[in-house]
């Protein structure tokens, strides 16, 4: 693993041990357990077509996610995040961080405001993890765009963010714009190119591995590496109408060099770029509104020889009746290989999923929630082991999310 | 809205504010000003602005000039209290407690107050110069006992109104014989919608 190039992270770390005088460091534990009953596939996590995470555990109790997570203040206008979790105890590391990162976010003095995010994170693109950890408070199991978000993305690097505050000036309106650069994404895309898209709540962390389905290369793939020497870069923006109204898109492109391998890891760097757009309403009435979209391509090997399209979209209804929350949601997925430097069939993975799901919180910081999905997907390549290609995967869970926070000094 | 004079013969004022679709508006500040007299401020107070559930506690937090204002934080998280108004730039750096002294507010305006770490906090200090002064209650009502006689201006202000340089005013004339004046302000507006409901903690982080 290079550790060593992850200095930004390093630096997180030792300026996490600073001690503040008289400023409160917060710190979370959440335990989410589940009991799930399944009649998925076997699951990529199990080196299988499934696309159901809880199809590696099958029926049962099972640990969704333990997580440690403290951040704070840095003096008067830096605060750092450390966010760490366990997934299960088959990950390479029993507990490993999810993001890290330091920012600088001054008083703003006028109506623009700039902020810079330095470390390991999350690019602003998830309308549907918006709670603390990347947590998805409406569901137990994300959505397709969102899963592979939280399996193959993360911004190891630098981003800045130009904020437009108009509800200091009396405006309903408000703006950002994000850019950011950042390495250590080079694998991005493997999994979505050779095993298509999936439907879970695990985000591969950052210095551990996801299992997944192979054509070629290992299993236990390694997601957050720089092996081009070359810079990755996004760029997007925001609005927001009132508070109620929120827009967002994003151009993303790793800049990787499919033409360069990496033997430590196995693997080479995949040339990744996307474009997606969201919206989140929130009305008066306590509707939630969440549509995202994502289309992307994905190229590996010399001179781009072997390329795959993906693109997902989502629609997620939710309705928060006093502590209780129901939500829906439908997703659509598709993964075409285009081109190939090999002869023989292309890969060509599509589906769709939907969910239902009721959440209940007795009290703020626990929550219990009920969920059924179904995931139905066409992927020729189950045929070539052997698989009916067809494939319907459900999944009824029960979830317990319970959250313990405090401070200290 | 209905302008001009109104003839009193009153000595009690009731102020009525109603929405352009005719609901009652609850929160707007009322300032009452002598025309014929000079500019009398009330005498400045000590206050608390709390943060509160991610939440400004009072939202609206209405002072004669000259007062001193505390922003205690009461919530688990850090809050770092900011305005960059014209009439009162201030900055409190990441806090909890209570680690800073009053905030003094010595010109009338309106300072519009977030957190820099939860942009969709806000608060609205109204420091008033007038001699008279309060905020409708929840049925859009707002009453005086007595008022000498002379003659006056009405003026509101609400977070919502569109312009805030344009503030809807009406003038009074107190002669001081019987009863009590009703003014009655229909604004031509449609306000700013609310903001959302106050987020949950921890929710918004993304």
């Amino acid at each position: 693993m290079p550790i060593v190039q992850k200095f930004s992270i390093l630096v997180v770390l030792a300026l996490a041990t600073v001690h503040q005088q008289a400023l409160a460091q917060q710190f979370e534990v959440t335990f989410d357990g589940r009991l799930v009953s399944t009649d998925a596939r076997t699951s990529f996590l199990q080196g299988g077509l499934g696309k159901l995470r809880a199809g590696a555990t099958g029926d049962g109790a099972e640990l969704g996610r333990l997580r440690f997570a403290v951040n704070g203040p840095l003096g008067d206008s830096f605060r750092y995040v450390l966010d760490a979790s366990a997934w299960s105890t088959d990950d390479t590391n029993p507990l490993d961080l999810t993001e890290a990162y330091i920012e600088w976010r001054p008083a703003p003095r006028n109506v623009w405001r700039s902020r810079v995010k330095a470390g390991a994170f999350y690019p602003a693109l998830s309308l549907e993890h918006r709670a603390a950890g990347w947590t998805n408070p409406y569901f137990i199991n994300s959505s397709a765009l969102n899963t592979w978000v939280g399996e193959e993305l993360r911004t190891v690097g630098l981003e800045y963010n130009l904020d437009w505050l108009g509800a200091q000036r009396n405006s309903p309106v408000e703006f950002g714009l994000t850019a950011a650069a950042f390495g250590w994404n080079d694998p991005a895309g493997v999994v979505v190119a050779f095993r298509g898209f999936a439907l879970h709540d695990r985000q591969t962390p950052l210095f551990g591995r996801l299992r997944t389905f192979a054509l070629a290369g290992p299993e236990q793939r390694v997601l957050f590496d720089e092996i081009d020497g070359r810079a990755g870069y996004y760029v997007g923006a925001q609005a927001k109408y009132s508070d109620r109204v929120l827009l967002r898109a994003l151009h993303y492109d790793n800049r990787a060099n499919p033409a360069v391998y990496d033997p430590n890891i196995d693997d080479y760097a995949w040339l990744t770029k996307f474009n997606s757009a969201g919206v989140r309403i929130e009305t008066a009435d306590d509707w939630t509104l969440i549509a995202q979209w994502l289309d992307g391509e994905t190229y590996v090997g010399e001179n781009s020889a072997t390329g795959w399209n993906f693109d997902t979209k989502f629609l997620l209804l939710a309705k928060q009746f006093g502590r209780h929350r129901i939500a829906a949601r439908y997703d659509r997925f598709a993964t075409q290989q285009f081109r190939s430097a090999y002869p023989g069939p292309m890969t060509n993975d599509q589906g769709d999923a939907r969910a239902v799901a009721w959440t209940f919180e007795p009290r703020p910081r626990l929550s219990i929630t009920a969920e059924y999905l179904r995931v139905d997907s066409n992927y020729n390549v189950r045929s070539w082991l052997g698989e009916n290609p067809l494939a319907r995967e459900s999944s009824v869970q029960l979830g317990v999310r319970y959250t313990f926070d405090g401070s200290a000094h | 809205m209905s302008f001009g004079s109104t003839p009193a013969l009153a000595d009690g004022l009731l102020v009525r504010i109603v929405t352009n679709q005719d609901k009652p508006l609850g929160g707007a500040v009322i300032e009452v000003r002598s025309l014929s007299e000079p500019r009398r401020p009330q005498a400045p107070v000590d206050a608390i602005m709390d943060q509160q559930g991610l939440a400004f506690l009072p939202e609206v937090l209405l002072v004669p000039v000259g007062s001193r204002i505390g922003f205690p934080n009461t919530d688990m998280v850090s809050h770092q209290v900011y305005s960059f108004s014209p009439t009162k730039r201030f900055q409190l750096p990441l806090y909890r407690g209570k680690p800073y002294p009053p905030v003094h507010f010595d010109v009338a305006g309106v300072v519009t107050v977030g957190c820099n770490i939860h942009d969709n906090m806000m608060g609205y200090v109204f420091i008033s110069d007038a001699a008279y002064f309060g905020q409708t209650d929840q049925d859009g009502r707002w009453s005086l006992p007595a008022l000498p006689p002379g003659r006056y201006s009405v003026s509101l202000w609400h977070w919502r109104l569109r312009n805030p340089a344009k503030l809807p005013t009406q003038e009074l004339t107190v002669t001081g014989s019987t009863a009590s004046t009703d003014l009655v302000f229909r604004l031509a507006e449609t306000l700013k919608p609310q903001r959302a409901a106050t987020p949950r903690a921890g929710w918004d982080s993304y």
